[in-house]
């Protein structure tokens, strides 16, 4: 049980970065990436998990209540905004090489040919 | 063989096997202690009097690197409005795109009647997780989101020229820049008053009220507004990728 967390964060990881490697078309790979980042979600909230503890608010449960760790659940927030803003600048690049090259498959991109 | 895989299968073989023997190492799950949570916990329960751990750690102790994060949300909206712009530059069209040939259907009234009623009421529960970051889940990334998405909600209910009517372009770019220029700006607060930057130097308040937490509220309003305003303005550069270009236009 215990190794479980972590072997399902691995598992996200591997099938995502698997996805980015055979990928045959550039939105597709985006979304690959989304996945890939979505293990580090699983990884930081387990690291910051602890049996029998509440959520990290106190406005309906008393002051020296047992809660989880609120450091790792902020870094996923930063991660969620940062990953966000990042697909939508990917996309538009995607966009852009649509436009300019006619293709979107990465392996289908040489640079420097016109 | 494509040189990707290859390049990947190459990396497997180490970080596979060191991946299997971490996940096998690592701490028991859930039963080990977290000094540094528990540490936030107590500073911000106590000393600044927020009952929102996660606003308290990203908006207090971590201040500084949210403005990072809230500058590199800025620069990655403003690269990609600027590559979206192009050669079209600035100019935008207050029509809906057309098609020639292709008949624009009408609105059916169910949806205009579901997003005229939506709208108001997804605003309203926006503001709302703004203004309770300190107190309840939620916060400025959060909350600027719904609000953003009530702004879709008047695309999807009104039509393209009643949305560019209510909600025109400079204001848009003007709720970005400005919230991420409130944040910049309350971190100097601190300077002036001879602390560190973007230091908490406004009274803690009482705890569980909305004006708890000193610096808290007023930094996840800018915030709040950057996210609105960057993530209507990437929807609208979207949208504007449909038109047929005019004349003099790439």
């Amino acid at each position: 049980m215990s190794p479980l967390p972590w072997l399902v964060a691995a598992w996200l990881f591997g099938i995502g970065l698997y996805g980015i490697v055979t990928s045959r078309n550039y939105l597709h790979l985006i979304g690959c990436l989304s996945v890939v980042q979505s293990a580090t979600y699983v990884l930081l909230l387990s690291a910051g998990f602890r049996w029998g503890a509440g959520p990290p608010i106190f406005q309906d449960q008393p002051p020296g209540s047992l809660v989880v760790d609120p450091v790792v659940q902020a870094l996923v927030l930063t991660d969620i905004v940062v990953g966000a803003a990042v697909t939508a600048l990917l996309l538009v690049l995607v966009l852009q090489v649509h436009k300019r090259r006619g293709t979107v498959d990465p392996d289908a991109l040489r640079p420097l040919d016109r | 063989m494509r040189p990707r895989l290859l390049l990947a299968l190459a990396a497997a073989l180490v970080l596979v096997p060191a991946a299997l023997l971490l996940a096998f190492r690592m701490p028991e799950f859930g039963a080990h202690p977290l000094p540094y949570g528990d540490a936030a916990t107590a500073l911000m329960l106590h000393e600044r009097h927020v009952t929102n751990m996660v606003s308290g750690v990203n908006f207090d102790l971590r201040a500084i690197d949210t403005l990072g994060e809230e500058i590199m949300l800025l620069a990655a909206v403003g690269g990609a409005v600027m590559l979206l712009r192009g050669a079209r530059g600035e100019g935008g069209q207050r029509r809906a795109a057309a098609i020639p040939g292709r008949p624009i259907p009408r609105r059916s009234e169910a949806v205009v009647l579901l997003c005229r009623l939506l709208a108001p009421v997804t605003l309203l529960f926006g503001l709302y997780v703004v203004l309770h970051a300190q107190l309840t889940p939620g916060g400025g990334f959060q909350g600027g989101v719904i609000i953003a998405s009530a702004m879709l909600l008047v695309w999807l209910g009104e039509g393209y020229a009643a949305w560019r009517r209510m909600l025109p372009g400079p204001l848009l770019h003007a709720l970005e820049g400005g919230g991420a220029a409130l944040y910049a700006l309350a971190g100097l607060a601190g300077l002036a008053l001879g602390d560190a930057f973007l230091a908490n130097v406004l009274p803690p308040g009482e705890s569980g009220s909305l004006l708890s937490g000193g610096l808290i509220p007023l930094l996840n309003l800018g915030v709040a507004l950057a996210v609105a305003g960057g993530f209507a303005m990437l929807f609208l550069e979207f949208l504007e990728e449909t038109r047929a270009p005019e004349e003099g236009e790439e």
